[in-house]
């Protein structure tokens, strides 16, 4: 019976489950849709905008958020986090202080792997503390280290994290990692233009409208991050939606 | 009783009964249950089922009027979306007649003036053949009113010759299973089907404990004490609000014997679904 041990976080119930962080999980799939990417030269974050109303500033409806990026700009750590906007606040907040405090401290920007585990163990610690709640978002940090090498991090509400290759989080988060299952294949990944375009292709298989409703981001090795402008986004679509067609093209002249 | 660490006070559950009869049942009739019985005697409650061009009352129940062979219900968006993309966009659909209602779980307080987009069953029926009958349910119909729906749509005395099928959506969490809901394959689908019904199913049955709820479980359940031939198809999706991969898993029913015939233009038909997605909805901005 889950409504007698799903009250207190710091309770498991008889068959293991620690109830409050699962429904956290829940919560992060009433987010949007994100994608994130790890090409041999290029790491590429893909989320889906929503539609702002009206009379909203959209420059303050960001999801790809820096951070911290190097005094000469030469790699950076970009997230996105799915799921309790002012939880992601709070958390981004932390972390952005943690990456100067690192700085300050041992004069070596953070690598990604140590604010993906900064993150997760705060995570951890809201799951294990009386009187709070976990933290009901999962994110997607990528970035490159001082050895070149590019990552991509998952961490979900529960504190766990892994390092993928291609990961989906939020809304039909299923879907999309079929896709990137199918569809990832580390040679195509050699070639930067490739990564974007399945970045941009996994996420057209749940966005309902379009280009118009896609936030991307790319970091290249010893480059600044590159946000993408909704005409680069558009010029993509139009290049990935040529792609198709003529793939259908092909595939009906073969049956005919 | 028993005290949590909070200080909060738990009731453990006591087999031996309760000391005090007559306590125990004050202490369950919530602030909830005082006003529906004020609606109730209100008759606020009633389900009243109308003729499309009066809007007068039917007199009798609807499938008592005309004579029905298959009856497809549709409970909930995406279901609704299902229907009205693929199968009410080939052939001519007459609306025969709407079910209005009001409860708690409608949006407005007034329970006399309810606009069209609100608390409506929406009836059709088929022009070439009059016998196929649609409903489109978009609305929550509550417990106390499910029983007078099936009065007024079935009658107390229905006839046996008529197959009825179900669409619905479910959140994944209902769906029993001691696998994490993470690993879910959702959406998928499960069918539960009456005794009477012997066609092939497009799914898997609904594994123990298979139990449903709300209106799809009345009208099954109806269909069982009445040996009414009746399948109910249940999406389990991650997504409650209308979601264009939770209504494409309604796919494989489209190859059932009740819905082979009225199916005809698929393309189409994710056109039309598309165009249902409605993308001016503004989201609300507690979720990112």
């Amino acid at each position: 019976m889950a409504s007698r041990y799903d009250r207190a976080i710091t309770v498991f119930s008889p068959d293991g489950h620690l109830f409050q962080v699962e429904y956290a999980q829940e919560a992060v799939k009433k987010g949007s849709t994100a994608v994130g990417i790890r090409g041999t030269n290029i790491v590429v974050l893909g989320v889906e905008k929503k539609s702002v109303a009206k009379l909203q500033d959209e420059r303050t409806v960001r999801k790809i958020c820096a951070l911290d990026d190097h005094v000469c700009m030469a790699f950076a750590v970009l997230n996105t986090f799915i799921g309790l906007t002012a939880d992601a606040r709070v958390v981004i907040n932390r972390a952005r202080v943690e990456c100067q405090s690192h700085k300050l401290t041992v004069e070596d920007p953070v690598t990604v792997e140590y604010i993906t585990r900064f993150i997760a163990t705060l995570k951890q610690k809201y799951t294990q503390s009386n009187g709070r709640r976990p933290f009901g978002i999962s994110a997607l940090i990528v970035g490159f280290d001082d050895d070149g090498i590019p990552r991509l991090y998952q961490t979900d509400p529960s504190g766990t994290y892994h390092a993928w290759k291609a990961n989906a989080i939020g809304r039909s988060a299923k879907t999309v990692r079929e896709f990137l299952e199918k569809n990832y294949t580390e040679d195509a990944m050699a070639n930067d233009n490739e990564a974007i375009k399945l970045a941009i292709r996994a996420l057209l298989e749940v966005v309902q409208s379009g280009g118009k409703n896609i936030e991307l981001a790319i970091i290249r090795r010893n480059q600044p991050l590159k946000m993408f402008s909704a005409k680069e986004i558009e010029l993509q679509v139009t290049e990935i939606e040529k792609e198709k067609e003529e793939a259908e093209k092909k595939k009906s002249k073969k049956t005919v | 009783m028993a005290a949590t660490f909070f200080g909060e006070v738990v009731k453990a559950p006591c087999r031996a009964g309760t000391e005090d009869e007559e306590e125990e049942e004050d202490r369950r009739e919530t602030p909830e249950d005082r006003e529906v019985r004020r609606q109730l005697m209100r008759k606020s409650r009633e389900v009243r089922l109308l003729r499309r061009q009066t809007k007068t009352s039917l007199e009798v129940s609807l499938l008592e009027k005309y004579s029905c062979s298959k009856f497809i219900i549709a409970i909930g968006n995406n279901a609704v979306a299902f229907l009205s993309s693929f199968v009410m966009n080939s052939g001519i659909w007459e609306e025969v007649g709407c079910a209005k209602l009001w409860n708690e779980w409608c949006r407005t307080t007034d329970a006399v003036s309810l606009s069209p987009t609100e608390a409506f069953c929406v009836f059709y029926h088929l022009k070439s053949n009059p016998s196929v009958f649609l409903c489109q349910c978009s609305c929550y119909v509550a417990e106390d009113q499910q029983y007078q729906w099936l009065e007024k749509v079935f009658g107390s005395c229905p006839k046996k010759n008529m197959q009825v099928t179900i669409l619905t959506s479910r959140h994944i969490t209902d769906y029993k299973t001691s696998e994490s809901t993470c690993s879910l394959p959702s959406p998928f689908l499960r069918a539960l089907k009456t005794q009477n019904f012997k066609d092939p199913v497009c799914c898997s049955l609904l594994e123990q404990p298979n139990i449903v709820h709300d209106l799809p479980a009345a009208v099954l359940s109806y269909c069982q004490v009445w040996r009414i031939p009746a399948i109910l198809y249940l999406c389990y999706t991650d997504i409650m609000k209308l979601d264009p991969i939770t209504v494409e898993a309604f796919k494989p029913v489209l190859s059932s014997r009740s819905l082979k015939g009225l199916v005809k233009n698929i393309p189409q038909s994710t056109e039309m679904l598309k165009k249902l997605m409605v993308t001016n909805e503004i989201q609300s901005n507690i979720y990112t």
